[in-house]
């Protein structure tokens, strides 16, 4: 079924809906009904145009198995300015529902018909990102740079909960895994309302893995029954796409004392890069020295540079700068945030965010942390906090408690000056906060 | 903004670092243990309470060497908002 060149896609894996179960088969059929002959989209650059995660995987699997120029968008992303984006590039928008060709507002327009402007690459799979500034980004990629599990023999059978926004660039990595491994099933969570999702499909009792961030494991402690959880046949947990703390690390384990726990740093450029297994966050300095050769790391002041074919820049020798900031302490070396961002100027001393909030995030009560920068008279900055915390406290105790917690560790000054203690976790479209 | 809600907050700064509070306005801040951290701290919890920033003169500042001299700074700066 697939095309020469690409991994071939394993048809027989399931697919676990809130309404049922089906196969990559199942939806490839589903697919071909509603999109009709490939034929129709030869040539073009093409964005499904979704309502559900049914719909994306359907068409997503339809458009690799037959090679097409392709990718996926959630209707509700669809916007004046995103339109304008993807009509900058080429793209051509396909209501995965029928196969019409959509207006790039995202509106039904009859009488458009289908552009041939930008360029056609066949088996392109157009991965959909943040960036840094916020604004829409297109990167192109491959069945073969997605599926960066090409290099693992076997995986043991398991159902992976999929909490990923619908087109970027961690969901096509786990939909990667389900489409390219076998025995690979998915469990697919319902963006809108994570947490309901995620409880919904741990009792139904086919969620054995997941890939997600600390933010959605700490959005998950504070919002799902505890017993529930505790129960959860997890027996693979992956954690990535921001810094995973030794804290959320710890309380994982003695959650799931039974499954296997790694954090994996990956980058939507360089691709899935490095694999910690040994339970600490960082990793270990050994990795920068004991390259597999195919992929590299290295440290130029303080930043973080990778070289792996994963990236969709995956010419030999080309180095990505990460764009985040690395230290060595004691041989492990730490992420300590982004580049621009991540460091907070005290008069003249200089406070982390990320060693701060790991701090915090170490104190029994609080489920998660966020610590920026604020102007401040004399002193040009101060670090201010936004903690949630695990049980209701009055302002004044929760900040004197967590003040003293942090002078126990930090220096003066990047004990947080100023406090406020949101009721949820803020939870972001990428699943971080 | 009044000196008495100035040295309530220079105090509660001090108490949440777990130092004593202020004795007497002619303290130094240094014998206070009022340094330039806590200053800072205390400009912007004024700052939080009227909504406003505040104007700092940099040569104004350069005399502060007593409580006195910091509750005339925030007396002066905030009335003039």
């Amino acid at each position: 079924m697939s095309p020469d060149g690409a991994p071939p896609i394993c048809l027989h894996n399931r697919l676990h809906f809130a309404d049922g179960t089906t196969e990559w088969a199942g939806l490839l059929a589903e697919a071909a009904q509603h999109l009709g002959a490939p034929a129709r989209y030869a040539g073009l650059r093409v964005i499904f145009v979704v309502a559900s995660a049914r719909a994306a995987l359907a068409a997503l699997v339809y458009g690799l198995a037959h090679d097409l120029d392709c990718g996926v968008v959630e209707t509700a992303r669809l916007s004046p300015e995103v339109g304008a984006r993807f009509a900058g590039a080429g793209v051509v928008l396909i209501d995965a529902g029928c196969g019409a060709v959509l207006g790039q507002g995202g509106d039904l327009a009859p009488e458009h018909q289908p552009a041939h402007g930008g360029d056609h690459v066949p088996g392109r799979v157009t991965v959909l990102t943040s960036g840094t500034t916020g604004l829409l980004k297109l990167i192109p990629h491959s069945a073969a740079t997605l599926n960066t599990f090409d290099r693992v023999k076997s995986l043991p059978a398991n159902g992976w909960f999929l909490p990923y926004q619908i087109g970027s660039y961690a969901w096509y990595q786990m939909v990667a895994l389900g489409l390219f491994m076998p025995g690979q099933d998915l469990v697919p969570g319902d963006f809108s309302d994570l947490a309901a999702s995620f409880a919904a499909a741990l009792r139904c009792g086919t969620v054995t893995a997941i890939s997600s961030t600390p933010t959605f494991w700490r959005h998950a402690l504070m919002s799902i029954d505890a017993d529930l959880l505790a129960s959860a046949p997890l027996r693979r947990l992956s954690l990535g796409g921001e810094i995973v703390d030794q804290a959320i690390l710890d309380r994982l384990a003695a959650l799931y004392p039974q499954a296997q726990i790694r954090h994996i740093y990956a980058s939507s450029e360089a691709g899935a890069a490095i694999v910690v297994t040994d339970g600490r966050a960082g990793f270990a300095e050994s990795l920068l020295h004991h390259a597999d050769g195919r992929i590299g790391l290295k440290i130029e002041e303080g930043r973080l540079f990778i070289r792996s074919p994963y990236g969709n820049k995956a010419a030999a020798g080309d180095w990505i700068d990460s764009g985040d900031l690395v230290e060595n302490r004691a041989g492990r070396i730490y992420f300590c945030g982004r580049a621009g961002n991540s460091m907070i100027n005290v008069g003249g001393q200089k406070a982390f965010p990320a060693d701060i909030e790991a701090h915090l995030l170490s104190h029994p009560d609080v489920i998660w942390a966020q610590v920026t920068a604020r102007r401040a008279p004399l002193v040009g900055y101060l670090p201010v906090a936004s903690v949630v915390l695990g049980r209701k406290l009055e302002a004044d105790t929760a900040e004197a408690m967590l003040t003293a917690h942090c002078q126990t560790r930090l220096a003066d000054y990047a004990v947080p000056r100023l406090w406020d203690f949101p009721d949820t976790v803020p939870i972001r479209a990428s699943l971080k906060s | 903004m009044q000196r008495s809600d100035i040295l309530k907050l220079m105090n509660t700064v001090l108490v949440k670092r777990g130092r004593a509070e202020i004795t007497s306005p002619t303290q130094t801040t240094r014998d206070a243990g009022f340094r330039s951290l806590d200053f800072s701290e205390t400009a912007l919890r004024i700052e939080t309470m009227i909504g406003a920033e505040l104007a700092f003169d940099a040569a104004s500042m350069r005399r502060i060497e007593t409580v006195a001299d910091v509750l005339d700074f925030f007396e002066a700066a905030t009335g003039q908002l």
